[in-house]
């Protein structure tokens, strides 16, 4: 790889690194969302100073251009982290509706205290699945 | 108030029908508490359930039917009713058939549902609903060897272990129907069905009306798909 390409590529690195160790510092973005962007930012830097191990891992797939394998990781790269965000959204839309379902049984609760339910279910044994 | 029976009406735009439900099921049952969960209406359905005396829960916004319906349970469960009837708000349900649910669950049944499929004169919807019906009754059968004629129907009955099943986090909740059947199976609670009557439903809004079939019927197989092997619900929660 030319000199000019790895200066151009590295310097491009490192603003994103500092931008996301700054956005993690001023608690934008969330330690535990950091460490994944901090490693592929390290990947990146590890394949342009070493441009031979991406030739060895295309010779290993059976690639033929090491930049289709550059790209297929890359693109495999940001599947895994859309198949990730689902998972999260499926969490929070559990989480969003219990909060609403909670609103809604406060409202009531402040409207007339005496029907206000408990906090917490009362313990009632179910086995969910076996 | 009494502990023994709530009964909770999910509700969506449904000021219109509210009124003469709400009488109804206050005629037959005036020991009952009546809960309306109203799903971020944009009609008065809040102040006009408030106004026929039924006790409300307004949801901040929509949660769709399944999400209704669980807030109501929930609120019966913390509450410690011994039994927990859903009944829909757009006027399909006759009151008439609560009595063999409730009766049912007192009699020890964890879940007691209203089959349309079991009182011939009911209303059964269209050809494509019936055939659905059928098809998840059967796969809830071979799934978990459970025969039940009307998986879909909204009318049940829970006692508190039904409840509490309903009440997880991680339950179904976008529409409870054969896969929660499936998990209460699982759950290894008693289940039983009684004859409904039911009527078309008058809202053209109605929370169950206006799904695409197709994707619904997807979902549903995947629902069942999930319910059948999936893990411990009280997992991650």
């Amino acid at each position: 790889m030319p000199t000019r390409q790895i200066v151009v590529f590295l310097i491009l690195v490192l603003v994103l690194f500092v931008a996301i160790l700054e956005l993690a510092r001023r608690r934008v973005l969330r330690v535990e969302y950091s460490w994944l962007w901090i490693a592929s930012c390290l990947t990146t830097v590890l394949l342009i100073l070493r441009y031979d191990l991406l030739i060895k891992l295309t010779d290993f797939v059976g690639g033929v251009l090491p930049t289709s394998t550059l790209f297929f990781l890359c693109i495999l790269y940001l599947a895994l982290l859309c198949l990730h965000y689902s998972i999260r959204i499926s969490a929070l839309t559990h989480q969003v509706k219990d909060l609403a379902q909670e609103v809604a049984l406060l409202r009531l609760g402040l409207g007339n205290p005496e029907a206000l339910p408990a906090a917490t279910p009362p313990a009632v044994g179910i086995e969910a699945a076996h | 108030m009494s502990s023994e029976l709530l009964i909770t009406l999910p509700a969506l735009n449904e000021a219109k029908n509210l009124p003469e439900v709400l009488s109804t099921l206050r005629e037959s049952w005036p020991q009952a508490a009546l809960l309306v969960v109203d799903d971020a209406s944009t009609d008065a359905t809040a102040a006009v359930a408030r106004a026929h005396g039924a006790l409300v829960a307004t949801l901040p916004f929509r949660l769709g039917y399944g999400g209704a319906v669980q807030a109501g349970i929930k609120y019966g469960l913390r509450r410690s009713f011994k039994v927990v009837v859903t009944f829909d708000a757009d006027g399909q349900h006759d009151p008439a058939d609560v009595g063999p649910l409730v009766e049912a669950v007192r009699g020890g049944a964890d879940l007691a549902i209203g089959s349309r499929a079991l009182a011939p004169e009911s209303y059964r919807g269209g050809i494509a609903r019936r055939w659905g019906r059928s098809l998840f009754a059967f796969l809830a059968r071979v799934l978990t060897g459970l025969r039940l004629t009307d998986p879909t129907s909204g009318l049940k009955a829970l006692g508190p272990r039904g409840q509490a099943l309903f009440a997880l986090s991680r339950f179904p909740d976008r529409y409870p129907d054969a896969d929660a059947l499936v998990l209460a199976r699982r759950a290894r609670l008693t289940i039983t069905e009684r004859p409904a009557r039911m009527r078309p439903s008058r809202n053209r809004h109605s929370m169950h009306g206006g799904i695409g079939s197709v994707a619904y019927g997807f979902n549903m197989l995947f629902s069942l798909f999930v319910a059948a092997t999936g893990r411990d619900l009280h997992r991650k929660e």
